[in-house]
């Protein structure tokens, strides 16, 4: 089997050496975690910035009436316990870099947030501002909407679903029962039953003169986008797109096809907005595209070294939010960018980590419900498992045109299909088992890892289906495949600390190893939020 | 009624995939084209020499090594299928083709790939995956004649030296439509009140002619349409007629479940039925026969990863045309267990036909194999079938 | 006291005062025990009596 050298961190840690101390069984933390004088005042300060970003956006137009019309607004009650979950353990260059981007992505989300009442025709009721939006799939990338400045994406399942989700893991129980009361399966994947049982509920924000779907994920995705546009169209007069996203995207012989479907959705924006797509604002955002595309390469080589410094699920969470929700078409991402990797380049050369020693240098793959528990931070801190990457996180290495000349602007849309086939999960779980399996190999090989914490998600068709592909080719490389299986969105399939017994079971039984840190082996904070 | 002379006969050709019609096919130095999703042009597996055969795993009992392979959350079809391959099931195949279509199916084909199930000694052997339209428009009929010619009609003329041409996909269209024909013309029969066969024998004739060779059922076929033609019908009334949509049935005894309660099973919109699967196919001598071909299965299409919402109303209203044309009293929506799209098909399809359509409407799951589910399956038909009938009693529309 | 020192004295001591209080919130966690404990049951409470729209 392969063997990753042990690398041994040569500062001592300051501050809560013991994390089992965090935690007593409630919704919430004893306290918070005690990271030396000068990083617990960082933290400090960061909290003091989150209860701001807040505070503004409980002042927004419709936000108290929202507070008392949907029920998923609750969930935002939590966001600085999300912060205190994804920065466990973290000092140093980890913890700037953690909330630098989290925090970012929070401000992103609470503007969609206030972005999503002020149209909603329940609550904020600006018919004005509606007029100009449209709304698109969370789990899509938005590419289509780069040439439209004038027009405001409203990507309403983030706030409602997806980002709820991160901060309290019950969020999505409810939806989950309504859909399943209507005869939904319980065997279909959570996150999109969710947003189906969430509009069967009505409670999405109604607003928008249009909406565009994706055939995002999965054939639950897809399935879902129907109900939840039936209602769209029948009950609030909302037309709606379906753009294909074809399958086999790997394929040259799907492109045609995909980018023909694009010039569609444009077609059909610009006809029902009454607005022209705009190139000059189009290859600024491609500019932008191709400068994630290059950072996130960058941070990913770091990580294939013996000091990764932007790890676990705020480095999916930001290169989702950037990558996919932003797709270029913000200015305000390309700065944080630049924080980032100052920091990360600082701790890289100060040789930085976030454990006493790094044992194993693991790739996480599969489908992740890394968000709604710490899990990566706590394989670090407990076991000194260090997550090099996952799978969310591998998307394009390919930069796409950026000048505006006659051939880029027909290159144009096989470049936003080409974006739109790899959108995050589904360039992995379709276009066939090459890009799922034997490029997980490779990227062993490349990240110099010796083990993958493979999610299966159990109700993931996709995925499960090479299950035993999985297991086989592990077995012949000499790679560890630890299997951890879980219901993504539904913590009472596989609670959090089943979860993590599944990884204790594999470290304890087959590594024949001891934590690091014991007092978080078993971790009370199966009720938390 | 009396039993219809080749009931037998068919009956025993669907109890094995490799059933003794595609091994004298095989004799007549025939290649066979498996395929596996409704969505493919059937014409196309044959053309010329060739000739298609839909997978299928009847008489499935266990399937511990498919399910280690795909687990057991993964639709019992495709687990089942899979392990028929391992078993050397389907060793009478030249070649697997394989439309993307659901994603468990497209996983099933590829362990079946990766497993080297099939095509040992056969170095022409080949797999081929197909993208299909995800909506039901022109565009998705260009893509689908490209797909069809890179992963059809191109390999297999490049191993097997078929005659791809034109004049070829006409001849095989026009064979493909002379089936349709007779399972229509019986399929009709099942709109009379009392009708001269049973659903359950409608079924045995209709999925034969998805899994063995057509060109050697032809003939008994046809016998038996002119058998059905002067058969006397029985004189009692069934309990209730009923129209079944849904996912795969390639399972005789899910249908003889169903009319084993009294019910008739009087329409079969279900991928291995005859709605729209045996639908004549119309062409013109104005545009190539293959985009006419392509255009066909892209608009006609049922299956539920359509995703345009003209598709997805239609095909509610589908279904409600032919149960109004079949006399239906109520739909049965049945999907197989672990199906996403028709876990969502039959939820929003369900309420569409009751709330908007009037029918009463039964909403089941099943397992590949009906016979580990018969009791189950017996008592929700059945009280289903009370309902109609108490309805009926109290004067109730449907 | 001399005005001059007394007032920067004043909102020194005023600054310390808050920055207390808050990093007490802070490190106690109470910000969150205060929205787990009162808030949020009020809020759910809320939400499970509203009368729903249910539409498939």
């Amino acid at each position: 089997m392969k063997k990753a050298e042990t690398v041994y961190n040569s500062k001592k840690r300051k501050g809560d050496k013991q994390l089992g101390v965090l935690f007593n069984g409630g919704k919430v933390r004893r306290r918070r975690e005690w990271r030396g004088l000068k990083d617990t005042l960082y933290d400090f300060g960061r909290w003091l910035y989150l209860w701001g970003i807040m505070a503004d956006a409980s002042v927004s137009r419709g936000f108290v009436q929202g507070m008392f019309r949907y029920r998923w607004m609750a969930n935002y009650l939590a966001v600085p316990h999300m912060l205190d979950k994804f920065t466990m353990g973290m000092r140093d260059e980890p913890l700037r870099i953690t909330h630098t981007a989290m925090d970012f992505v929070v401000k992103d989300v609470a503007q969609c947030i206030k972005n999503s009442l002020r149209g909603d025709r329940r609550t904020g009721k600006d018919k004005a501002y509606s007029d100009t939006c449209v709304l698109t799939d969370e789990n899509a990338m938005t590419a289509f909407m780069m040439g439209f400045p004038m027009l405001n994406a409203i990507l309403r399942e983030v706030p409602c679903m997806f980002s709820a989700n991160l901060l309290n893991q019950y969020s999505a129980m409810h939806y989950l029962d309504v859909a399943q009361e209507h005869g939904i399966p319980g065997d279909v994947c959570p996150m999109p039953e969710a947003e189906a049982g969430m509009s069967i509920d009505d409670d999405f924000p109604v607003l928008g003169k249009i909406a565009v779907q994706v055939n995002t994920t999965c054939d639950g995705s897809l399935m879902g986008n129907g109900l939840i546009a039936k209602r769209l169209e029948r009950e609030y007069g909302i037309k709606t797109f379906q753009l294909v996203a074809p399958m086999r995207h790997k394929e040259e012989d799907v492109q045609e096809y995909a980018a023909q479907d694009i010039k569609n959705a444009i077609a059909f924006i610009e006809e029902n907005m009454g607005v022209k797509w705009d190139w000059k604002a189009y290859f600024e955002c491609a500019k932008r595209v191709n400068q994630t595309t290059r950072d996130r390469w960058e941070w990913l080589q770091i990580n294939s070294t013996n000091y990764p410094q932007f790890i676990g699920s705020v480095f999916s969470l930001y290169n989702d939010t950037n990558y996919m929700g932003n797709c270029g078409r913000s200015a305000a991402f390309p700065p944080i960018n630049e924080k980032i990797m100052k920091l990360v380049h600082q701790g890289y050369e100060r040789k930085t980590m976030m454990a006493p020693e790094y044992r194993h240098r693991c790739i996480v793959w599969g489908v992740q419900p890394q968000y709604v528990i710490d899990m990566l931070y706590w394989m670090v801190n407990c076991w000194g498992v260090v997550p090099l990457t996952d799978m969310l996180s591998m998307v394009i290495d390919k930069e796409i045109a950026e000048e505006d000349t006659p051939e880029n602007r027909e290159q144009a849309y096989y470049d936003m299909a080409y974006l739109n086939e790899n959108m995050i999960m589904r360039n992995r779980t379709h276009g066939g088992y090459k890009v799922l399996v034997d490029e997980l190999w490779e990227l062993c090989e490349r990240m110099n890892a010796d083990m993958v914490m493979m999610w299966e998600h159990m109700s993931c068709k996709a995925l499960t289906g090479m299950h035993g592909q999985f297991e086989e080719q592990a077995r012949e490389r000499g790679i560890h495949l630890v299997w951890v299986c879980h219901d993504l969105c539904d913590p009472r399939v596989y609670t959090r600390q089943a979860i993590r017994d599944q990884f204790n079971e594999y470290m304890r039984t087959v590594m024949r190893e001891e934590p690091l840190d014991p007092s978080i082996e078993v971790q009370p904070d199966d009720n938390a939020w | 009624m009396r039993d219809l002379k080749y009931l037998t006969y068919f009956e025993n050709l669907l109890q094995e995939a490799n059933n003794e019609l595609i091994d004298q096919a095989k004799k007549d130095g025939k290649i066979c084209v498996a395929y596996v999703c409704e969505n493919t042009p059937e014409p196309l597996m044959n053309l010329g020499n060739a000739f298609g055969v839909r997978l299928f795993a009847p008489n499935t009992g266990s399937m511990d090594v498919a399910t280690y392979y795909m687990t057991s959350l993964l639709c019992e079809t495709t687990r089942a299928l899979l392990e028929r391959a391992i078993e050397g099931g389907y060793n009478f195949a030249d070649c697997v083709i394989a439309p993307d279509g659901c994603t468990m199916m497209n996983r099933c084909v590829e362990n079946m790939e990766l497993l080297r199930t099939m095509g040992e000694g056969n170095d022409s052997f080949f797999h081929e995956y197909m993208e299909i339209p995800l909506k039901a428009d022109e565009n998705g009929v260009n893509l689908l004649v490209l797909q069809c010619k890179n992963h059809i009609l191109k390999p297999l003329h490049e191993k097997y030296g078929i005659d791809i041409s034109d004049a070829s996909i006409r001849k095989a269209v026009e064979e493909h439509n002379e089936v349709c024909r007779i399972i229509r013309e019986i399929g009709d029969m099942r709109k009379e009140r009392k009708p001269r066969i049973t659903g359950y024998e409608f079924h045995v004739l209709t999925l034969a002619t998805y899994v063995a060779p057509k060109y050697l059922l032809i003939d008994k076929l046809r016998e038996t349409l002119e058998e059905l033609k002067t058969r006397k019908p029985d004189d009692t009334e069934y309990r209730a007629r009923v129209a079944v949509v849904g996912s795969e049935v390639d399972d005789i005894g899910f249908i003889k479940v169903i009319e084993d309660t009294g019910a008739y099973v009087c329409a079969d919109r279900f991928c291995f039925g005859s709605l729209p699967g045996r639908d004549v196919i119309e062409l013109n001598d104005e545009e190539d026969a293959l985009t006419q071909l392509c255009r066909s299965y892209v608009y006609r299409g049922q299956c539920p990863r359509v995703m345009n919402m003209e598709k997805v109303y239609g095909r509610k209203a589908y279904v409600n045309d032919i149960a109004k044309e079949y006399g239906a009293d109520g739909i049965i929506y049945e999907q197989i267990k672990f199906c996403d799209p028709w876990a969502y098909e039959k939820t929003v399809g369900s309420v569409m036909l009751r709330d908007d359509y009037g029918y009463p409407v039964l909403s089941v799951d099943r397992p590949y194999n009906i016979s580990s589910s018969v009791g189950q399956m017996r008592t929700r038909v059945q009280a289903f079938v009370e309902s109609i009938e108490i309805k009926r009693l109290q004067g109730g529309a449907k | 006291m001399n005005k001059c020192i007394k007032i920067p004295l004043m909102a020194l001591g005023g600054a310390g005062s808050v920055f207390a209080v808050l990093f007490t919130i802070y490190f106690f966690n109470l910000d969150m025990k205060f929205m787990a404990t009162f808030i949020e049951p009020f809020l759910s409470r809320h939400y499970d009596r509203m009368p729903r729209n249910q539409y498939v």
